[in-house]
């Protein structure tokens, strides 16, 4: 069907564009979590993440095609790099105030950035970094077996990165909403509501503030693998403060005390960014990129003025408001 | 009975050991001298290891740079202590309004002077459009930090990628003479730099005079520092709220064209500028606005100046670093009062 | 000064073995606090003995919340010394200071508003496995233990100050006398050697007033806890205290039992000076 001005909306009928669409939103489910660990939980305006992902996915494709190491030894060591770093960053500056912290991470995330774009020797710089998917590839294809086994003919070329990103997003919602509930959970939402009361009742608040911040790390790193893995090469441009501001607000969006409401929330902040590069308005490809990041910016504006509590959160548990 | 100092620190833990340091201690009650002495001795080194002119000619590249930081500082410093908001919109501020000066300087070919000057309006307007019908409202419903700093965010997006969608992403210049230079002092500046120089001191010095010596000026220093107090001795708020934003604004826009007149226009060189910015407002003590104008200058210097020592393509590092720096050592900057723990 | 010149002659540096010398559980020495150019602490000295009550009083704006900041880390002093037990803790973090036992409450009570009452309580326990993730992984059987044990033990004190019915509300719909009984009730979970009130009884009607006095005799007579308050209601700290120690202006200007102080002359003339007598300060 085709609307007047040539807007159509075939794409949406495409397996293979929801498969996409499933992949960036299952992504962003891990990216995300970490910041509602960060920023639900336990209060600290974490503006790195993206940081964190750059980490990841850059010294797990650095020692794969520069070191040669096996690709399912990098990943683990990508992310005790990442929680390194969470640390190294984490110590000195999580005792500043939020808004400081904020802008420290963000500091943080950009020199990590930008080493990866001048270390060219290492990282490939903007030319970017090729071969690190070689073991993926063989684990997809083995996945695809398994499908075609079952009896799907000729399933969709990226449907096992789509399984693999779902179900490790499935598995740290669960893991995260248990540890929540424990009593360290309790002690990071003390954290939250009044860091004061929490020490004087003897916890070392910045113990805790460091745990969540090395989760958001793990969580970051994986992500980092996922985009990695998704574009087939690496380049620092996947890595700029705009994608942690997008994970901001997929978080707002779906409320930041819901687990449910990340996952709704990065499901449809992705169909839209990734629908409106489908439907063929006839504007040139450049203003359609502009028009999706405007999107977000009117999103967020919108969301933070009228419903800051996002589509599934409660007001009397609104994080937001002092 | 003899007072006793502070007992043996062997107990306490290592940062504290390290703030009881004599030479610390002396640092941390003359924050002014001692920044003062690490730069002068850094520039010594620096002027040993490279001779004086060259230290010179990058400290000039490192004043046109100052003025741009200095510029942006300043109106980012007192939104923050006036309003405590940490506006991440700010850096498309500068954008705007060199995009701005572009439509009068190359669209429609008029004078850079003009450009300058409309640039300047447009986004001082902006600047309390945006106040009308965002930031009021939302300060007036209570509005929680976080909320208003998430806003800021989207509204830096909604800005910058409109300016992306009417003028795309392609490079663009300003109207500039960017090949004649001029010389003194056997010392080499391009014609256009020692302009953006000439005009951000000019600026600078008008709008330091500004908050030190008229009653507008005194009345937004009084605000920034404790807005409370300030609003019981009877100023009316809301009017020089509006002025504040007029200031950042129209400073923002200033700092834009003059970043735009040396480097090139894209829609994210204001961002990209940005962080820098806030290392400068940092570094000064937020809310200071005499702090923001000296440190948006020393982190030019220190910026540029890095060049001598490391490539030229970590130079934004550098902003970085100091910024994570001038958090952990001293997060008040070297202007700020020191508060409690 | 009591036992001043002792303390003089004692070495400053690391712990000395238990706190029975003297008797005494806090030692504070020339203790001085700055905000910019104000000295809220101008040189206190005083001492607490062990398992005894004891009240800090003072006009408006004499440092006496300033001096508990100190005391428990969360205000760093600019000089002085402060012995909790013997060792040393001026400037240590307010955490460690509590995990030592000297556990304080707030004057503006810091009840977790969005959480409810019984998760305020069962946070305060000491000892749980449960709040390091790797015994939740690890062993999480011991951590489910503890939980059930500390859940029973909240829900007892609850009951003792009669909050046991709002156990499940969030503690941000309790009045503000409610919430000074949750953060004393909390207090105590800690198992505390030594408990700093701010203003305990500000705001609590008479009838559970008396309870939590009553509880606080008890403590002290069944486990030897010690108290140190801050209290307007010179009912209470006259009739209740072993001690009082009064600070005006940031120093300690008297202390000894209560109707020595109640007569001193240097205690009336801070009274009067600061325009009210002792006694008809106003409960916030």
């Amino acid at each position: 069907m085709t609307l007047p001005l040539g807007v159509t909306f075939d794409a949406f009928t495409d397996f293979g564009f929801w498969t996409s669409v499933g992949i960036l939103a299952g992504t962003y489910v891990l990216f995300t979590l970490g910041l509602q660990l960060n920023v639900g939980y336990t209060g600290i305006v974490n503006f790195g993440q993206a940081g964190f992902m750059a980490i990841g996915a850059y010294a797990m494709g650095v020692l794969v095609v520069k070191a040669h190491w096996s690709f399912w030894l990098a990943l683990p060591t990508a992310v005790f790099i990442a929680i390194g770093f969470g640390l190294l960053v984490g110590l000195p500056s999580l005792r500043l105030r939020a808004d400081y912290f904020a802008i420290a991470t963000i500091a943080a995330a950009e020199i990590v950035r930008i080493t990866a774009l001048n270390l060219r020797d290492v990282t490939g710089g903007n030319q970017g970094l090729f071969g690190f998917d070689e073991s993926w590839n063989n684990l997809s294809d083995q996945i695809t077996s398994w499908l075609e086994s079952l009896g799907w003919s000729d399933p969709e070329q990226l449907f096992p990165l789509f399984i693999v990103v779902w179900v490790l997003a499935l598995i740290a919602t669960v893991l995260l909403h248990f540890a929540t509930k424990s009593p360290w959970g309790r002690v990071l939402r003390a954290v939250r509501e009044d860091e004061d009361a929490a020490r004087a009742l003897g916890k070392n608040t910045l113990a805790y503030k460091l745990q969540s911040l090395a989760i958001a790390a793990t969580l970051g790193a994986l992500a980092g693998f996922f985009v990695a893995i998704n574009l087939n090469f690496l380049t620092p441009e996947a890595f700029l403060p705009a994608f942690t501001f997008i994970g901001y607000a997929v978080l707002v969006l779906g409320g930041l005390a819901s687990y449910w409401g990340v996952a709704a929330g990065a499901i449809i902040m992705w169909t839209i960014l990734e629908g409106t590069r489908f439907i063929d308005l006839p504007i040139s490809a450049e203003r359609e990129a502009a028009v999706r990041f405007m999107i977000v910016g009117l999103v967020l504006i919108l969301l933070m003025a009228f419903r800051p509590q996002g589509l599934f959160g409660k007001k009397e548990e609104m994080v937001l408001g002092d | 009975m003899e007072a006793r100092s502070i007992p043996s620190a062997a107990h306490l833990p290592l940062r504290e050991r390290v703030r009881e340091l004599p030479a610390v201690r002396w640092a941390r009650l003359h924050p002014e001298s001692a920044a003062a002495g690490v730069i002068g001795v850094l520039v010594l080194i620096l002027i040993a290891r490279h001779g004086l002119h060259d230290v010179a000619q990058t400290s000039l590249n490192g004043l046109t740079l100052g003025s741009v930081y200095a510029l942006g500082a300043i109106g980012l410093t007192l939104v923050y202590g006036i309003l405590k908001l940490t506006n991440f919109a700010h850096g498309d501020f500068l954008t705007f309004g060199a995009y701005m000066a572009f439509l009068v300087n190359v669209t429609w070919g008029g004078p850079l002077v003009l450009g300058i000057l409309f640039g300047m309006l447009a986004t001082a307007l902006m600047a309390v459009f945006l106040e009308k019908i965002m930031w009021g409202p939302m300060r007036a419903r209570g509005a929680g930090l976080l909320q208003l700093l998430l806003m800021s965010i989207g509204l830096a997006f909604l800005l910058r990628y409109t300016i992306q969608f009417i003028w795309g992403t392609k490079v663009r210049a300003l109207d500039v003479n960017v090949t004649d230079s001029v010389e003194f002092l056997g010392l080499r500046i391009g014609r256009t730099e020692l302009i953006v120089i000439g005009i951000g001191f000019v600026t600078l010095m008008a709008v330091g005079l500004m908050l030190k010596y008229t009653l507008l000026g005194k009345r937004m220093r009084a605000l920034s520092d404790n807005f409370d107090l300030a609003e019981t001795s009877g100023i009316d708020t809301s009017q020089i709220v509006l002025f504040t934003w007029i200031l950042a604004g129209a400073l923002a826009g200033l700092a834009g064209v003059l970043a735009a007149e040396v480097t090139n226009l894209r829609p994210e060189f204001g961002f990209a500028l940005l962080l820098p910015i806030f290392a400068a407002v940092i570094l000064g003590g937020i809310g200071d606005a005499f702090g923001a104008l000296a440190g948006g200058i020393v982190l030019g210097l220190v910026t540029e100046l890095s060049t001598l020592e490391i490539e030229p393509r970590w130079k934004t590092a550098v902003g970085f670093a100091v910024l994570i720096i001038v958090l952990f050592v001293r997060p008040q900057g070297i202007f700020g009062k020191a508060t409690a723990i | 000064m009591i036992d001043g010149t002792a303390q003089m002659e004692q070495s400053a540096v690391g712990s000395r073995p238990s706190a029975d010398d003297g008797g005494l559980i806090l030692e504070v020495e020339d203790v001085v606090r700055r905000f910019g150019g104000i000295l809220a602490v101008d040189g206190a000295t005083f001492d607490v003995a062990k398992g005894s009550v004891t009240a800090l009083i003072g006009p408006n704006g004499a440092g006496k919340t300033t001096l508990f900041n100190v005391i428990t880390g969360f205000y760093r002093g600019d000089r002085g010394s402060i012995r909790f037990q013997g060792q040393e803790i001026v400037r240590r973090p307010p955490y460690v200071i509590a995990r030592l036992g000297m556990v304080r409450t707030f004057q503006i009570t810091k009840a977790l508003a969005k959480m409810p009452v019984i998760d305020n309580m069962m946070l305060a326990a000491p000892d749980q496995p449960g709040e390091r993730l790797y015994n939740l992984v690890v062993r999480p059987a011991a951590a489910r233990a503890r939980e059930r044990a500390v859940r029973a033990r909240a829900d007892e004190l609850l009951a003792v100050f009669q909050l046991e019915k709002l156990a499940q509300e969030y503690a941000g719909v309790l009045s503000g006398g409610q919430r000074k009984l949750l953060e004393f009730a909390r207090a105590l979970m800690t198992e505390p050697t030594m408990l700093l009130l701010d203003e305990p009884m500000a705001g609590i009607n008479p009838t559970l007033g008396a309870r939590l006095l009553e509880h606080m005799h008890q403590l002290r007579a069944e486990r030897g806890m010690t108290f140190l308050f801050i209290e307007h209601d010179m009912e209470v700290v006259m009739g209740q205290s072993d001690k009082v120690i009064v600070m005006a202006e940031g120093r300690v200007i008297a202390q000894g039992p209560p109707d020595e102080v109640r007569r001193d002359q240097r205690v009336i003339d801070a009274y009067l000076g600061g325009g009210a007598a002792i006694g008809s300060e106003p409960r916030r």
